[in-house]
Formats: C-alpha cells, structure tokens, sequence
C-alpha cells in the first residue's frame, strides 16, 4: 500500500555502477504540492521564530544609532535597574565582548569604534520581550560622532572620512582576455553607458534570530538560518568549542535569499546572555534593525562600453564597476561582472571592479549577487547596440550564443546550452515578433503607451557539487525516513527530496518521512544558497535510494538463495529475471523485518570534469507607461528556464513567481535611502518607506516555461539550479521594455514615476 | 520599546472627552497610525483613550436637507463601498479606496485618516526634527523626494498624507468635533494647520476633543467628482501628487469647481488657481494645458522633489481630460 502501482521502478545499477539518467519519471517532474504545505499554511510548522522554552528570557542588542561613532563610555546601572533584567554584556568584558570578523577585518562583538549604523554596542537579556527592548534602550552610550561617508561614489575623493584606517579602498579586480582596443576598432557600432542600480535590502517574512539554550557543556541553538552547519562552524569557533557541542536546529525558515547564510553576531549574542542566566534565550531583532545590519544587495555603478558588428557580431566589452560591500569586506562587486565575461560570445573583454568601504551595514548575499545589477547594465546595453544596428534584441542575442564558458580558465563547454532555446522558445511563446510589431506601430497619440522588452541571462554557479551526504531508512513497514542537513529555506527542497526518494524506491512520496536541517541528527551539508540545493542533495537522494535498493536485493538474494544479479527491484517486491514466478515483497524480506530498518547512505558524487553545469534563462515582458504621470504597469512576464531536469512543476513556478517579483522589486519599487547630506542614517527602515512590490506591482500573468535538456553529465538527478536564475534578467527586461514604450532608456533605477515623469517632461521638451 | 501608559474604553464620548482631556491622553481608533507611532515614539503618551466602543459614532445616516453625516468612526473600507457615497460623492469613494491596503482600510477609521499624524521619515525615525519640538527640519537639505512643493513656510515640509480630506475640502463637507466645551463644525479646509501657524500640531483640535463625524452637504447632480492619486507603488503607499476633483458642470463647460492636492503641502492645498483657470471655462486643450501650468505655480520644489511639477502638471491634465471625455459621452 505504501508503493505505487503500476509504475516501473528505475533499474538498480550494480555495486560501484553509477546510476544513469532516469529514462522516465513518475512521479519527479510533475505538479506535487509541498510535503509541508498544511503545516505552513495552518499555522503548525514550529519556525525558530516560533519556539517557546520553559524559563526562557529574552535578548535584546542595543545598536549604535551613528554610521560612525566611537563607542566613548557605556553605562549600563539603568538598564540593570529595572525588575526583570537578568543579563547585561557590553564591550570591553573579554568573557563577552569576543572577537568577531568580516572576512580578514577583526572586529569584536561590540566594537569600540561603530562603522555602520545598527552595529552592536551592549546587549540585555530580561525576563520579556519588552522588557528586554526598553533594558537595551536604558543603557546610556557617550558617543563621539565621527563623520561618516555614505554614498560610494564619493568614498574615493581625498576629503572623504575614512571608514577604515587604511582608506576607503578595498580592492580592484581586474579581467581581461584579447585586446579590447582592437575589438572597438573592429566594431561598426561602440556605445558606451553609465548605469546604476540603487542598495536593495533582503526583509525575509521572519526576522533574523534565534533561541539559544545550554544543556550542560552543549549548546543548542534554534534558528532561522540557510544552514544549520554554518552557525554551527562559525559558533564554535568564536565560542571554542567542538563542534559535537554545538547543535543548530532550523527545520523550518521563513526566507533568507542570502542574508541568512552566514552566521551573525546575535546568534553568539544569545549564546553568551544565556550562559551568563543559566537560562534560555530568545533574541530576534526588531525588523527597523534587520534593515540595517542583516545585508543588502550593493549599489552598483556601471560603465559598459560595447563594440558591435552590422552583422550583431559582438566585438568588445569594457566594463567598470564601483561598489560597495558598507563597512567591512562583503562582496560589494562580487560577481558583478560574470555575465561579461560568460554569457555573450565576445573575444574582448575588460572588466575592472572596484569595492570601496562606506559606513553602511555590510553586504550579504543577495538572489544571485551581482547578476541582475550586471543583466541591468550588459542587457540594456545589447539592447540599445541591436537598434543602432537594426537588429532584433533576440536575433542580435542569438547570434552571440557561446557553448562554453569564455570566463573560466580553459574555456570548459557548458554540459548543456540551453540560452539558444530560451530566447527561441520564449519568443515563440510570448508572441515576441508579433508584440514588438504591435508596440512599433501603436498610435503615437495616446498617452498610455504600450512596450516589450527582454533579456537573458547565465547564473555563475547552480550545478551543485559534493559534499552532502544523506541517510535513507527504510523501515519494516516499507515506509521510509529520509534523513539530510541541508535546509528548506522555503523553495520546496523537502518536497524535491521526498519525490526523488520516491521515484527510485517505487514508494508513495507520502510515505516519506523528511528530517533535515538539524546538525544534531542530520548529516553535514552546506548551506542553502547559490541555487545548488536540488543539484547537491537529488543525487545524493538518489543514491541514498540506490544504496537502500542495493541492500534490499542482496537481502533477497540470500533469502531466496538466487543470485542477487537475477533479481530486479520492482517496487513493492523483488522479482526474479529468470524465473518471474520467484518473488518476495519488499515488506517479507526476513531481513528487513529482523532489522526494522535498512539504511542507505548516499554521497554527492563529483561533478564533470573540464565542464561546467549552468543554468540559463530568458526573460520576456509587456508593461504600459502613462506618459503623462510616469507610471508604469507591468502587464505579463514569460520566464523561459534552462535549469535541467524540472523536478517539481509546482515549485518551478513558484520559483518563477517569486524570482520575477523580486526583480520588479530591483526594476520598479527597492532601493535603500541614506540620509547621506547630514546624518548618514537609513531613513527608510520599514515596511512602508522601503517599497516591495506589492500584489498590484506585479502582473497575475507571470508564467513558466521550462527548458528541459537531457543533462546526463550535471548530476544523476539531472537537475540545475532555479531560484537565483529566474531573478537575474528581469528588471533589465523591464527597463527594455519601457524603452520600447516611450524610447527613453532608464539607466538608473528604480523606474518609477519619480523619475520618468521628469524624463518624459524633458522628452517632450526636446521633442 | 513602546512608553508605558494607562489604557482606557470609555463607554460614553463624555468619559472619553474628560479622558482626552488629561495631559498626555491619545485617542484610539482603529490604531493603524497610533500604534505605529507609538512604536516609533514619535510622541509621548500617558494615557490611550480607546473609542472603538462608541459605536455611535460609527456608521452613515442622511440627514435632513439631503447631505450625509458619516460618524467617525466608520472605517474607509466601509466609506469606498457606501452606495451612496459611490454615487454623490464619488471623490470621497475613490480617495478612500486609495487608502494604504485592503487590511487598513478595514482597519482604519475616518476621523483617524483626518487626523494622522504624517510620514515624513525624519518625523517618524530617530530625528528630534521641528515638528516634533527640535529646531531643524533635516528634509530641508536631506532626503526629500516625497517632500512639499508648496506650503512649508520655509519650516517644515511634510505631506499631508490623508486621501480622504482632499476630497472632503473638495466636497466642501464639514467636520464636526466634540469637546469639553460641547460641539463645534468647521470646514475640513480649514482643518488642518499650516506650518507657520503652528509646526507642532496637525489639525486645530483643542485638547479634550475629537472628530466626532464629518458632514457632507446635499449631493448636487451636476456636480462630478473624483479623486486621484499617483504613487511609487501601486498599493500601501502614499500620494507623490494626487487631486480631488469637485467640479459643476454644464455640458463640459466648467461653472464652479474645487480642486485639492494631495502630496502637495502640510495640508490638503486647494489649488485656487487651478479653479480660477478652469472656472466658466470649456474643457478644452487650452484651459485644460493652462490648468496644468497653474497647478505647479509658485511651487517651491526642494533639491530630489521636482518630478512633482512634471507629476501634478500630467495628472491635472489626464483627470480634466478624463472629465471632459466623460462630460462629452453623457451629454
């Protein structure tokens, strides 16, 4: 009953064989709602955020409210005053006061000097919540204000107060291959642009934090993080423990896309407030400080310079980006520039990235950092060289379609090159040729103007790769535990994993039960981010499936003393190949039942050599701009996927949703506002001034359409990686949109009526 | 985080006027702003007077003569969907379905919209800013693209971030306040307090009194009215520009009208000049291009607010093309 009927169960490879591609799935691939969808949705699902433990206290930080300050004096005697407060550290105290880093700067956890505004200064710990925020508010800091830079572009300039004693400067990167003078020189067409894209901040659903709670010598922490072994490592080592005495708990999240891979200091905050109680605690941050100390996605200033032939032969890109990861190292360029250098076939390329400090909280990753900021730049601009040439943006994109990767060393071919069918089948579906006649020819008179734009784009990573192990326990009934590290961070990955155990045991998904993301149970795994989860942990499923299958067939074979190549693995029974009459159910095997369990332990095995697995995407869209107001209506978007094997219908279109309103959010509505002329504080750090698209701001029409290619090499799952692709081209898609539109090109964003209402204001003026 | 204070559920609107009468009481409506602020400490209070049992003051009645009296405590969803509020006083319907979100407006009452105190983020953040007793305005040279562009007098230059009080002015409807000394009207367009006749407060509510309902005069069937409203996200968002419009017509020939501009000035601006363009005027390109260059006369933008000129300037026009269009379709 646990099994499904009539359905072929893959072969089982022999011992040391690795498993080929499935040829066919049942169950993988098709439309499944999420194995945890009831208890998301009714309330049930313990998140970190959720937990309540007996005696448990509450943590609260007190952060510098200065983007740059020298912690002078802090006087804690009225935070202790009040009833109820148990705990309060600040800097200073060697026992708690510990050093911390940013990469290679060294820090403590309360810093004397406060770079960016919501850095840590003293924290309590009181028996509510509230109280615990008014103890933080009544420890009374002296200050010395020190003055502060906090836009980029101006951290360069040789009056500018420095972050850092060294300087502003982080560093250059510099890339090149051929000579892009030559290139220009071959080109019938050079344009050169300045783009900006505006900071974007992370705000998941739940707040940063987590629960912290001793027992004894081991420390067991609940929280909302993107992977549990990362606060582990991280949390011993400042802590000095082993890592068997620290145990992170976070079975469900609620959102990181990137702020919540890494470990932060409030989680060794709470570790040491409640060792200091003996007690538990509790220490999320009030949302206004997730704002300013829990990551963002780094402005970006651009300059692209691009050289094309008549024929839409690309001849040179020369790329220059400042940015800034705030206050400390954090990837303020990180990859901003990849798509340069990978995803369009151009023999010349230069790229020069300059990350400087800023006072400003510190960068952390963002949906494919750098990629939609360089898809705003490169996508754009291929955009505006396609109509100086007269060329269709696809044709023109087509026609630069590389098969390897030009950016890495040795040039590796791409295991698939799904970019050429992203851009054909997403023309064909979203009526590109016929839509772009309709928006050429719409009558000029009306003010409500129609356009349609699209890009493409290449993720830098999303192939996966070991490690990972997991462990797979069939049980007596044939139902099955499946057993894994890596976390859930709301993408479906349970769901992908309970389908693939499914697919290669012949079981019902139901009838698996996931544990995950537990460092005290579940195996080691890195954590969730890069779009790797699925092309990571399937396969080590799959093989963890395998090994259970493997295992169960030898004990058939002795107990119906065949040889264990004669029997195939149905599903519910073993049957002989030879002589069909001989079989045994799964659930009759002696073994099985003297046991009660069979375990399957599946690794990740490595990825191709001298190859690389990316996934690719296209994005189209229609949008309508009131060019007497500026205001801009996204009407449709077509989201085309080259992402390998599709394993869930369901959760591929969420992903699609979710990556194509987070870029409208980067094209039309995000952006951080500092009050860089006097104070340098963050003035929108809410829900209200800092503007997400809301359910207006984003078409109903979004739809998904995936790219399937045979990929026999990626993985044994097949599958690439999603999330952060389906974010990368659209707010570039967007913005080539509303240039069809009104032919105005937004280099800067966000594109809202603030600026287009003044762009379409001096465009008629021009005439 | 949030001061420490008395709450209280009065159960008669004296109780809770001799409550608000005590230094440092704050009334309780639907509490969308309250809390915020209170969160925020944006102001200090004492003591939180809760009215949401008052439920005489909720609801909408017809009075004598043909107007309406909408008490104030009838939230804005209830408002934008009032049969006949949709259909005599249009303006009102359509600025209060602009209101913030579904959640809100359900939420959210009339008399709170009045009286909400504004968002600029110095006023709401860590800023001890003119408004809230300092001596600096920190938008005057700061981050003021959703700043004034008219009305500071030089001191403080929020916008007023009601939907529902343009429309009202423009509505020409009253608000009725109750207080320790009885009850009192006063026009919503003169309501509101300019900067420079005092940058501390809001509105002219003494203390001890509150909004109590708002008088809408008998509806005129030439009168058509609407409200518009521009924003940086389609939703939960305030106006960068909007206007209600108030306008009798004949035919599509103008014979009186009011016009009043949200996201423009500390309070709802009445666009005089606007109405002094288009009053006895044919809708036609002129009036309407002359109405558009009158709506941002003598505007002051700041240093990341001028879009507003080019913003109110295309609204004006697209609303009064709208009118003239629809004036010409049922005539």
């Amino acid at each position: 009953m646990y099994y499904t009927e009539g359905l072929p169960v893959p072969e089982t490879p022999s011992p040391g064989e690795t498993p080929g591609p499935w040829e066919r799935t049942d169950v993988v691939g098709k439309p499944r709602p999420r194995v945890d969808a009831y208890e998301r949705v009714s309330g049930t699902a313990v998140y970190p955020s959720d937990i309540v433990l007996p005696r448990m206290l509450y943590g609260a930080i007190l952060r510098c409210p200065h983007p740059h300050a020298q912690v002078k004096k802090v006087d804690t005697t009225a935070a202790e005053a009040p009833p109820r407060v148990r705990a309060v550290i600040g800097p200073g105290d060697p026992k708690t006061d510990l050093p911390w880093s940013f990469r290679d700067v060294k820090t403590t956890l309360f810093p004397k000097t406060c770079r960016f505004e919501g850095e840590p200064v003293a924290a309590v710990a009181a028996e509510t919540l509230y109280q615990a925020w008014d103890a933080a508010g009544a420890v009374r800091v002296d200050y010395k204000v020190l003055p502060h830079v906090s836009d980029e572009r101006r951290a360069l300039e040789k009056d500018a107060p420095k972050v850092h004693e060294n300087g502003n400067k982080l560093k250059t990167d510099t890339y090149s291959r051929g000579d892009v003078e030559k290139g220009f020189f071959e080109a019938d067409v050079v344009l050169e642009q300045h783009y900006r894209t505006e900071a974007e901040v992370h705000t998941p659903l739940e707040l940063h934090g987590c629960v912290a709670n001793w027992d004894g010598d081991v420390l067991t922490i609940w929280e909302s993080t993107q992977g549990v072994y990362a606060v582990q490592s991280r949390v011993a080592e400042v802590l000095g423990l082993p890592l068997s005495k620290v145990r992170v708990i976070g079975h469900y999240m609620g959102g990181g896309f990137g702020s919540k891979l890494q470990t932060s200091r409030y989680s060794i905050v709470a570790a040491l407030l409640a060792k200091k109680t003996g007690r538990p605690v509790k220490s999320f941050l009030p949302r206004e400080a997730t704002f300013l100390a829990m990551g963002n996605r780094p402005p970006s200033n651009m300059t692209l310079k691009a050289g094309v032939k008549k024929d839409g032969t690309l001849t040179a890109l020369s790329f220059t980006c400042l940015g800034t990861g705030g206050a400390y190292p954090a990837g303020g360029t990180s990859l901003v520039d990849w798509q340069i250098r990978d995803l369009y076939l151009c023999p010349h390329v230069r790229t020069e990235c300059t990350d400087v400090y800023i006072n400003a909280g510190p960068a952390r990753p963002f949906r494919a950092p750098g990629h939609p900021q360089c898809s705003w730049a490169l996508e754009q601009m291929l955009d505006a060289l396609a109509e100086a040439i007269g060329m269709d943006p696809v044709a023109l994109r087509l026609k630069n379609v590389p098969d390897y990767s030009q950016g890495r060393e040795g040039n590796p071919p791409y295991t698939t090159t799904g970019l050429k069918q992203c851009f054909k089948e997403g023309a064909r579906r979203f009526g590109w040729e016929k839509a772009r006649r309709k928006t050429a020819g719409q009558e000029k008179k009306g003010h409500l103007r129609r356009g349609v734009g699209m890009a493409g784009s290449v993720w830098f990573v999303g192939g996966g790769g070991p490690p990972s192990t997991v462990i797979l326990k069939l049980f007596s009934d044939g139902s099955a535990n499946l057993n894994m590290g890596a976390s859930d961070i709301g993408t479906g990955t349970k769901t992908v994993m309970a389908m693939v155990a499914a697919e290669e045991l012949g079981l019902r998904p139901e009838m698996i039960r996931i544990e995950h993301a537990d460092t005290g149970t579940t195996q080691y795994a890195t954590p969730s981010g890069g779009s790797k989860t699925v092309p990571t942990e399937a396969p080590t499923v799959r093989d963890a499936a395998v090994q259970v299958k493997r295992r169960l067939l030898q004990m058939a074979a002795e107990e119906m003393d065949l040889p264990v190549e004669d029997l195939r693995y149905t599903g519910d029974d073993i049957v002989s190949r030879s002589r069909p009459d001989r079989r045994i159910r799964i659930v009759d095997i002696s073994g099985l039942k003297r046991q009660g369990v069979v375990v399957g332990v599946g690794h990740r095995g490595p990825n191709p050599e001298k190859k690389t697995v990316n996934p690719f995407c296209a994005q189209f869209c229609e949008v309508e701009v009131n060019t007497r107001t500026g205001e801009l209506r996204i009407l449709r978007f077509l989201s085309t996927n080259e992402s390998g094997r599709v394993m869930n219908r369901l959760t591929f279109d969420s992903q699609v949703i979710g990556g194509v309103t987070m870029g409208i959010g980067l094209a039309a509505t995000e952006m951080r506002i500092l009050d860089a002329n006097r104070t340098g504080k963050m003035v929108n750090r809410n829900w209200h001034d800092y503007k997400l698209p809301t359910s207006l701001d984003v078409p109903a029409d979004i739809v998904g359409v995936p790219i399937e290619m045979p990929d026999a090499e990626a993985n044994i799952s097949g599958a690439k990686g999603l999330g952060e692709p389906v974010t990368i081209p659209t707010a570039a898609a967007v913005a080539n949109a509303v240039y069809d539109a009104v032919g105005i090109r937004i280099t800067e964003s966000p594109i809202n009526p603030l600026k287009l209402s003044s762009l379409l204001e001096q465009q008629k003026k021009e005439g | 985080m949030m001061a420490h204070f008395s709450y209280v559920r009065p159960r008669s609107l004296k109780e809770a006027i001799g409550h608000l009468a005590e230094n440092g009481a704050r009334v309780h409506a639907g509490g969308t702003d309250l809390l915020g602020c209170l969160r925020d400490q944006v102001f200090d209070v004492r003591k939180v007077v809760s009215i949401s049992g008052l439920s005489a003051m909720r609801g909408v009645e017809q009075v004598a003569g043909g107007g309406l009296r909408i008490g104030a405590l009838t939230t804005i969803a209830e408002i934008s969907e009032h049969p006949l509020i949709r259909k005599h006083y249009t303006a009102l319907a359509q600025g209060a379905s602009e209101v913030a979100s579904p959640q809100l407006r359900n939420q959210g009452t009339l008399g709170g919209n009045l009286c909400q105190k504004p968002r600029c983020w110095y006023y709401r953040g860590e800023f001890h800013c003119m408004r809230k007793g300092g001596d600096v305005c920190y938008a005057a040279g700061g981050e003021n693209q959703f700043h004034c562009i008219f009305g500071s007098g030089g001191r403080c230059f929020i916008v007023h971030p009601s939907d529902t009080a343009p429309a009202l002015s423009a509505l020409d409807a009253q608000v009725e306040i109750t207080g320790p000394g009885g009850l009192r009207t006063m026009p919503v367009e003169n309501f509101h307090v300019h900067p420079e006749d005092d940058v501390l407060r809001e509105t002219w509510l003494e203390r001890g009194e509150i909004v109590t309902a708002v008088r809408l005069p008998a509806p005129q069937a030439s009168l058509k009215s609407t409200y518009r409203k521009i924003r940086a996200r389609r939703a939960w968002d305030f106006a960068l520009a909007g206007a209600a419009l108030a306008l009798e017509l004949d035919g599509d020939r103008v014979v009186d009208g009011r016009v009043v501009l949200s996201g423009a000035a500390p309070v709802p601006w009445r666009s005089l000049l606007v109405e002094d363009t288009i009053r006895g005027k044919t809708l036609d390109d002129r009036t309407i291009d002359a109405a558009a260059d009158a709506v941002v006369k003598g505007a002051r933008p700041l240093a990341k607010n001028k879009y507003k000129l080019p913003l109110f300037r295309g609204m004006i026009q697209e609303e009064l093309r709208r009118i003239h269009q629809s004036a010409g379709a049922d005539g």
